[in-house]
């Protein structure tokens, strides 16, 4: 590992507030959704009833909807620097998905260098954009639309809004055991969840190609 | 401290690709939209149009008011309550109110009994 000392902003302020309300969103979102689908009143209770379930469920998704668009709106040049990143994939990407990254156990091989997010990490953030875009097309509708939408079309709303929060929950759930948890990988955590950022020899190692385009902030000042 | 930072120059592919992905979702996200918009204005409509349909039928009929119906008042004065007209009278309540719920077993019970004395 590279011996290199200091620390890397990796994520900014906004960056973590988004990622946060996102967050907070999300798990009170998928609480609130299986209890409806799953008819656990329990769930229903703990938000008032299920009447107030239902509000809390449709208003969070406003928030939901609006948080990562107004982050977009404000800081696009960050996420466009996010999209450029996860839309590249190279050589070096594909060999890492072929040992995944050196994560999953018996799957041995060496990891090639990665840019500031891993092929999976890539791949996440496609699979998150997606399932976002369909939760706002299906949820909307299913609240302002049920009405005047012919009922199979909106059973279909339901069926691919509930598909997608399966597929969502279990990639989230991947995504924060990676993050949280996996002694390799958890460093991250702090740095999205408190100060954004990490040590600049783990990021030399785990991102080692985005390490090299960054620029010194002391070089910055002499 | 020695820290580090990204550049915060915004080169033309990653303009471009962010601006790709934006406009491609908010142009989906719009068609989906419209749908919607014309679904739901397809729908009050059909509401509107039938809401007429149901007014203009009513206001065509002679009789629009049960309680001046010849024939309901003619009812009363024979059969529900024998001499008057008197709404809600034992015999209109027995005959004309629905059960239903817990009610339903008792006339049940009570249907099969006058069939056995029809017969
Ligand atoms: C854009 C954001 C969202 C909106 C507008 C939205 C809206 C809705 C609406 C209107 C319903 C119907 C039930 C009701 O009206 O109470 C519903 C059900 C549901 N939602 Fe969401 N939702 C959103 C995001 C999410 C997310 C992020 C998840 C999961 C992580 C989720 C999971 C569910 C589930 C599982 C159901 C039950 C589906 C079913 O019964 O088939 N929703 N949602």
């Amino acid at each position: 590992m590279s011996q290199v000392k200091g620390k890397v902003l990796k994520h900014a302020g906004q960056t973590r507030l988004m990622h946060w309300i996102h967050l907070i969103c999300f798990v009170i979102l998928g609480i609130t959704g299986l209890g409806f689908y799953f008819k656990i009143i329990t769930i229903d209770y703990i938000f008032g009833g299920i009447g107030n379930a239902s509000v809390v469920h449709r208003w969070l998704g406003v928030v939901f909807t609006v948080g990562p668009l107004l982050y977009i709106l404000t800081n696009f040049g960050r996420f466009s620097r996010f999209i450029d990143t996860i839309s590249t994939f190279t050589k070096d990407d594909f060999k890492w998905l072929k040992t995944m990254g050196g994560y999953i156990p018996g799957l041995k091989g060496e990891v090639p260098p990665q840019d500031k997010y891993n092929a999976g990490q890539k791949l996440l953030g496609w699979l998150v954009i997606i399932c976002c875009f369909l939760f706002f097309v299906t949820g909307f509708p299913m609240w302002l639309w049920r009405h005047a939408m012919p009922p199979q079309l909106l059973g279909l709303c339901y069926d691919i809004h509930f598909w997608d929060a399966v597929i969502a929950i279990l990639a989230v759930a991947g995504h924060f055991f990676l993050a949280a948890i996996h002694p390799k990988s958890r460093v991250e955590f702090a740095s999205m969840m408190t100060n954004g950022y990490v040590e600049a020899a783990v990021s030399a190692h785990h991102n080692e190609k985005w390490f090299a385009t960054l620029q010194n902030d002391s070089e910055l000042k002499a | 401290m020695n820290t580090f930072q990204e550049k915060t120059n915004l080169t033309r592919r990653q303009f471009l690709r962010g601006s790709g992905v934006l406009a491609a979702t908010a142009i989906l996200g719009g068609i989906l939209a419209k749908f919607g918009f014309n679904v739901q204005a397809r729908s009050q409509e059909y509401i509107a149009q039938r809401a007429n349909g149901l007014y203009s039928l009513d206001e065509r009929m002679t009789l629009r008011k049960s309680h001046e119906n010849p024939e309901i008042l003619q009812i009363y004065k024979e059969f529900l309550s024998p001499g008057g007209v008197t709404p809600l009278s034992e015999k209109a309540h027995h005959l004309l109110h629905t059960k239903y719920g817990d009610e339903i077993p008792e006339l049940i019970a009570e249907l099969k009994q006058h069939s056995h004395q029809a017969a």
